[in-house]
């Protein structure tokens, strides 16, 4: 599904990701974590086809197509979705206009026919219930004046309208209380399957009890350190990031 | 440019403006002594002390009006539209009496004269000035317009207006269907002079409302010039919006001067969305004559190839106890440009007054551009003032949001110039006339 090699990314000319290499297979979910500044972000947002991120080596394939080459639209209608850590907000674009324009983008990518208003309506009752959100939320402007918590709904909200085949979910759990960290595991959970992959950048172990990932990485200093199973990311738990980060510097 | 020059080109203009009243006053015959004629030849002889404004005016230190003013303009006349026509031009949903004038002319056969809601009346012009109850008021005002000293405008509508009209509102009505007024410019082939003329004078407790549209029809790309004179009375505790939704054609020169005068705790809210047009340039303003008054003005402008859009907005604040609210908004793509001139005087006997202005704009190309001024001016200690004004791009970090979306780079860019302008459109009351705006705009950004 995704194979990210030896990904070397600049920000203003300083490195930020220096040779990383990760291989998603379709259905499998993969965690990374790392401490504060290590470059989780940048490769969700490099993903996500953010332009500030200068990527100066290294190639990344999606289902065999250079992601790096395509726009950022193409590759949300191709299946890519991030979930933003720090979600905008957009005064005066109302939620639903801009969640049908989204929906229908992506379907009319696909060769899909626009929805119709009474299906489209249907689809976002029935999505705004499986995330646990308010229908009244539709109404207001994007994300402006929305609780951290409740951005973060409407980030998992749009993954369950457009469907992705490789969800990036950038800290999704910051800033939950208990009830939103089991809807968003939830959620997850839901759209598991065989051919949708997720790569969910984290800093607890708490979400991982609820989505139990095939793989855990350890991320530092623009570099995956360790890869391990889900043991792992309780080790790091436990322990902090030092040992990890004393392995690495052995092995440079 | 020499003075002397600009003094020849200028009385040549005048000279151009003189012959053609000749020619319209002797087609006159037989109305040469109403007082409505006095008015018009009062208005005419003002070019005799007034000049045409030039850059060197400091209101007009951005926008010349040279262009139009060296065509060789001509009269009106009539011009056959069809019932279909005007229909496509209706505001859907909204239920208002129609008053259709073509190239400035009234159709009587499109219009619904006999429709007037009930608690208004629409007069001609000339017939109030001849009617007991209203005629000292409307001379006043059209003396107030020939008399106005910062341009000739507003002198020259009232010598030329052919079917100008007095919407009245009566006392203690209120009306809840508006009149909508449909300009509509037809091809004629030549440079045409128009002249709208609107008098509003609304009773002591009154609530009503007027929407003007201007539009022009496919093939009217020859330049004409629309020169609109609107003079607003608002009686006391009396509530009265005007909305104008200006699409004229690429090739028109729009001036409007518009005025409202307030008595004590009345309200006047002014809508204009300025989408079509050349060279446009609004004058806006408001006299206070009582205490307690609110006085909101809301403004959108769209300016893409090379249009320029220029508003002067003006509120003096006089009396103690009133409210005024400004929100003017608008867009400056290719080579548009923009003017912005928002003037509020809050003396010194205003106390507790409460004036908002704010003006936003977008410029989203090298070659657009947009000169705004706020001027607050404030002698009074106790009052709540603010002002702002803002110039800058699309927020690139929401493009991006909405294109991780799917949505295409354009789709994103409408979508948040969109959500940009609707922000001053969604003030209107008249859910109807807001729905049509949007979609007017909506439109123009594709
Ligand atoms: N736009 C930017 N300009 C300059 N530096 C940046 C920019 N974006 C990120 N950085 C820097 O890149 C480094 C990696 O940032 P990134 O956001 O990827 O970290 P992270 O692993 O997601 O951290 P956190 O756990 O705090 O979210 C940091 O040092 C950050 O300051
Ligand atoms: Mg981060």
């Amino acid at each position: 599904m995704l194979s990210i090699k030896d990904l070397k990314v600049n920000i203003e000319d300083k490195a930020i990701l220096r040779g990383l290499n990760l291989d998603i297979k379709p259905g499998e979910i993969h965690a990374i974590m790392g401490p504060n500044g290590s470059g989780k972000s940048t490769l969700a947002n490099v993903l996500a086809g953010r332009e500030e991120y200068e990527v100066t080596d290294g190639s990344v394939t999606f289902e065999g197509e250079d992601l790096l080459d395509m726009d950022v639209d193409e590759r949300a209608q191709k299946g890519v979705f991030l979930a933003f850590q720090y979600p905008v907000e957009i005064p005066g674009v109302s939620t639903a206009t801009f969640l049908k324009s989204a929906v229908n983008a992506v379907r009319e990518a696909r060769g899909e026919e626009e929805l119709k208003s009474i299906d489209m309506l249907k689809l976002l009752r029935e999505k705004t219930a499986m995330v646990g959100m308010d229908q009244k939320f539709l109404q207001r402007s994007l994300n402006e004046g929305f609780s951290g918590g409740e951005k973060k709904r409407n980030e998992m909200l749009q993954m369950a309208l457009l469907e992705p085949k490789l969800a990036v979910l950038d800290e999704t759990d910051s800033g939950l209380d208990i009830d939103a960290l089991k809807i968003v595991a939830d959620v997850v959970n839901q759209m598991r399957d065989a051919n949708r992959s997720f790569l969910i950048v984290t800093h607890y172990q708490r979400l991982l009890n609820y989505i139990v990932p095939d793989h855990v990485h350890v991320l530092v200093n623009g570099r995956i350190v360790k890869s391990g199973d889900k043991s792992l990311a309780l080790k790091l738990e436990d322990q902090g990031y030092d040992w990890v980060k004393g392995e690495a510097a052995l092995a440079e | 440019m020499s003075t002397a020059t600009l003094q020849d080109r200028y009385a040549e203009v005048k000279d151009r403006f003189r012959s053609l009243f000749n020619v319209f006053e002797g087609a006159l015959n037989g109305h040469r002594d109403q007082p409505m004629h006095t008015l018009r030849k009062a208005g005419i002889e003002r070019l005799d002390v007034m000049d045409f404004p030039t850059r060197r005016d400091e209101n007009w230190k951005y926008t010349s009006l040279n262009q139009m003013l060296r065509l060789p303009l001509q009269d009106s006349y009539q011009v056959e539209v069809d019932a279909a026509t005007i229909d496509g031009l209706a505001i859907p949903g909204l239920d208002a009496a129609r008053i259709v004038l073509v190239n400035g002319l009234l159709q009587t056969e499109l219009s619904d004269l006999d429709k007037i809601p009930e608690g208004m009346e629409l007069l001609p012009v000339d017939q109030a000035l001849e009617d007991e109850a209203v005629k000292g008021q409307i001379s006043e005002m059209l003396d107030a317009a020939v008399k106005n000293d910062h341009n000739p405008f507003s002198a020259l509508n009232v010598a030329f207006a052919k079917n100008g009209f007095v919407l009245k509102v009566k006392a203690k009505a209120v009306v809840e269907k508006p009149v909508h007024i449909i300009h509509l410019a037809a091809p004629t082939g030549e440079p045409v002079f128009i002249n709208p003329l609107l008098l509003v004078l609304t009773g002591a407790h009154s609530e009503g409302a007027v929407v003007e549209t201007y539009d022009a029809l496919p093939g009217a790309d020859q330049a004409y010039f629309s020169n609109i004179l609107t003079r607003v009375h608002v009686g006391v505790n009396a509530h009265f919006h005007h909305y104008r939704i200006q699409n004229d054609s690429a090739a028109a020169t729009v001036v409007s001067n518009i005025e409202a005068h307030q008595q004590q705790d009345s309200t006047f809210s002014s809508y204009l969305v300025d989408l079509g047009g050349d060279v446009v340039r609004n004058n806006l303003s408001t006299i206070l004559q009582g205490q307690n008054t609110m006085t909101n003005y809301y403004g959108v402008y769209l300016a893409k190839g090379k249009q320029h859009i220029d508003n002067q907005t003006f509120i003096d604040h006089a009396l103690p106890h009133c409210g005024s609210n400004e929100l003017y908004k608008g867009i400056l793509d290719d080579r548009g440009r923009g003017v912005f001139n928002g003037k509020v005087i809050v003396r010194q006997d205003a106390q507790k007054t409460n004036a908002f202005q704010q003006n936003s704009s977008l410029v989203l190309s090298k070659t657009a551009e947009m000169d705004t001024k706020p001027q607050l001016e404030i002698f009074a200690d106790d009052v709540r003032c603010s002002h702002g004004a803002t110039i800058g791009q699309l927020d690139e970090s929401s493009v991006f949001y909405l294109r991780s979306r799917g949505l295409s780079d354009l789709q994103a860019r409408q979508l948040l110039q969109q959500a940009f302008l609707f922000d001053v459109v969604e003030n209107m009351p008249l859910e109807a006339v807001k729905d049509y705006a949007e979609q007017l705009i909506e439109k123009k950004l594709k």
